[in-house]
């Protein structure tokens, strides 16, 4: 497998975004047309009350060489949560798929708490005009905490493989104060839930699907997987759990494993396919993987320096 | 007919001593009977922090059981620890419900966690005693029972039962958060879930009684109790704004059913209301119905929820 870097592709402080988002384009996510791509990305608004962020869903249509932007759009897919909802402040990210003629959208909704930061969970809205806007089933998640994860439940990729619903997410396996003088720190892993309708799921209930490779304290995220040749791989970021938002040798890379039977997954980024460019946009950090095919092609989204806050590129599979 | 004789209260938080945990509320109570005394499950809260925010304990009260009003003992200790950081349970458990089963106890609790918009969250959350109901541990550290498409937030009340090898769960599930005056205040609706083992949860997924003092009526405390070939609910419910008084206060409503999903709500038959003066003069909630001795009785909280204790009615009549 050998990938070739396109490049940033689509820098948001380049272009008017909705609800007063001046930055960030994160974890996009690719809805592929005839004609174009619809590239979902979470933006951000500051939270006029506190200073906090509120995260976004907005999209770019671009043409099929996915250089050249065709439209922005003028206001977020979905509107955040009500009042005490799972996902009020924010969602982040959002994983679509097509499906009976409709677009699913698979949000990743942030609430705030009190001891910690944050709280997540995934929930499920639903478009009927090819995406541009997405209506939820219900006020709250379709997968959250349970008894063996207990926290942050986010992050979910579906993809339907001879009829059934798989989803990769993350769960939490909790929090730690790293250092006396740090706020709480999480750590998440890669789990797996099967569903017949995409909407009622059965956890494989906390178990991590994906070996460590930094210790117990490494982070997994954003699991997206592609069936090639008969295997599937998937990809995914992980990091350290504390210190990795300002320490290079510590943040996000993105990782790689694939499986025959969806059940068992081999992890292989010991030597990344993708890696860092020194002086380039993703110098210090790749993160928020998306991979797609588009005419026969397969891409792969992604983030680099600073969580997205400068935008996302692409890369292009070469063999 | 029927209807509740009160017996008065039958137990004060504040009468307890040597315990920084045990201060006041002694909230929720639910029985399991033993030998020689009826096992009371209760929640209760040290003084408030500097911010005024309260922390709960579950605990117990051991009565007499030839004299429910001869306290025997007091746990030493929680019932439960608080969960660990960001866990779902990390600011209170309460409330509980327990049962037995192949010779242990179980234990279905609500878990508190603190927001930033509103003020909590509150997930059911599932533990095992060993020692007969003194101590329990969790069975994750993640709730049995979480927020879910219909059910968006605060899963509280835990009431299990078991009829016809099945296990049941009656609960509550948040509906909407009401501002009033600047403060959010949760309307929670009766709901229900049924389980083969008590662990893997198939919920109705609708509202189990239907409103009636207005439509964001909070409905709590649904205990179930069979008897006489019917299935008898009584519960609490209170209006959704300035509910911390007399007027707008907790009642006791009633309902049954044959077949324990369809139930008729008639509140006029709850046999129990407000005393004219004393400690439930000004709301009565949270009933919990248990049979003993061949006589039954209700448990419930009196004023300003159980701060000062729970007291004990008796049934004069049938349930039928």
């Amino acid at each position: 497998m050998k990938w070739k870097k396109l490049g940033k592709i689509f820098d948001p402080t380049q272009h008017r975004l909705p609800c007063n988002c001046v930055q960030f384009a994160q974890s996009p996510q690719a809805l592929v047309f005839d004609d174009f791509v619809r590239i979902y990305f979470s933006t951000r608004e500051v939270d006029q009350r506190n200073g906090k962020y509120l995260s976004h869903i907005a999209f770019v249509d671009m043409h099929k060489d996915l250089r050249e932007v065709i439209r922005v759009s003028d206001q977020p897919v979905i509107p955040l949560g009500a009042l005490g909802c799972f996902d009020e402040h924010g969602i982040f990210p959002m994983n679509v798929l097509r499906h009976d003629g409709l677009v699913y959208g698979y949000t990743c909704g942030w609430n705030r708490r009190v001891s910690v930061s944050v709280d997540t969970a995934i929930g499920l809205a639903i478009s009927r005009d090819d995406g541009l806007s997405f209506q939820r089933i219900g006020d709250g998640p379709v997968l959250a905490a349970s008894l063996h994860e207990p926290c942050l439940v986010g992050d979910g990729f579906v993809k339907v493989i001879g009829g059934v619903f798989h989803m990769w997410y993350i769960f939490g396996t909790g929090w730690k104060r790293f250092a006396e003088d740090a706020p709480p720190d999480r750590t998440y892993k890669i789990g797996h839930a099967l569903s017949a309708d995409g909407v009622n799921w059965t956890k494989e209930e906390a178990r991590q699907i994906i070996a460590n490779r930094l210790g117990a304290d490494e982070s997994q995220a954003l699991p997206t997987v592609i069936e090639l040749a008969g295997r599937y791989h998937m990809f995914f970021c992980f990091r350290q759990s504390f210190d990795f938002r300002k320490n290079a040798g510590r943040g996000y890379r993105i990782g790689h494993a694939s499986s025959t039977d969806l059940a068992n997954w081999t992890r292989d980024d010991e030597h990344p396919l993708l890696d860092v460019t020194a002086g380039d946009w993703d110098s210090d950090m790749l993160c928020y993987p998306h991979v797609f095919e588009s005419d026969g092609q397969v891409y792969l989204l992604y983030n680099g320096n600073d969580f997205g806050r400068y935008g996302f590129g692409l890369a292009m599979l070469e063999q | 007919m029927y209807y509740w004789k009160k017996l008065g209260k039958v137990f004060s938080p504040q009468d307890v001593t040597g315990r920084s945990w045990l201060r006041e509320f002694a909230q929720a109570p639910a029985t399991l009977v033993f030998d020689d005394f009826v096992r009371c499950y209760f929640s209760c809260r040290p003084p408030a922090d500097a911010h005024g925010q309260y922390v709960s304990f579950s605990a117990y009260v051991d009565l007499d059981r030839a004299d429910l009003f001869k306290v025997r003992a007091v746990s030493q200790q929680p019932i439960l620890t608080l969960g660990g950081l960001g866990h779902f349970d990390e600011f209170g458990t309460y409330p509980v419900s327990v049962i037995r089963n192949d010779g242990e106890i179980r234990a279905y609790y609500a878990g508190w966690t603190r927001c930033e918009s509103v003020p909590f969250n509150v997930a059911i959350g599932m533990a095992t005693s060993s020692d007969g109901g003194i101590t329990f541990s969790k069975a994750g550290d993640g709730p049995v029972l979480p927020y879910s498409v219909d059910e968006p937030y605060v899963m509280s009340g835990p009431k299990i039962r078991r009829f016809n090898d099945t296990w049941y769960l009656w609960y509550i599930a948040g509906r909407k958060w009401k501002v009033v005056d600047g403060r959010a205040e949760p309307v929670y609706k009766i709901r229900m879930a049924s389980s083969p083992d008590g662990i893997a949860w198939t919920r109705m997924n609708k509202d189990l009684i239907p409103s009636r003092v207005e439509e964001d009526e909070a409905q709590a405390s649904p205990d179930v109790f069979f008897a006489n070939g019917r299935y008898h609910m009584f519960f609490c419910y209170r209006y959704s704004t300035h509910y911390r008084g007399r007027e707008n206060g907790y009642r006791i409503g009633y309902a049954s059913s044959t077949n324990l999903t369809d139930w008729l709500r008639d509140d006029s038959k709850a046999g129990i209301d407000v005393s004219a003066e004393g400690w439930d003069a000004e709301m009565i909630s949270y009933p919990h119905v248990f049979a003993l001795d061949g006589r039954t009785y209700m448990a419930y909280l009196g004023n300003q929820v159980g701060r000062h204790g729970f007291g004990l009615a008796e049934l004069n009549g049938t349930l039928e």
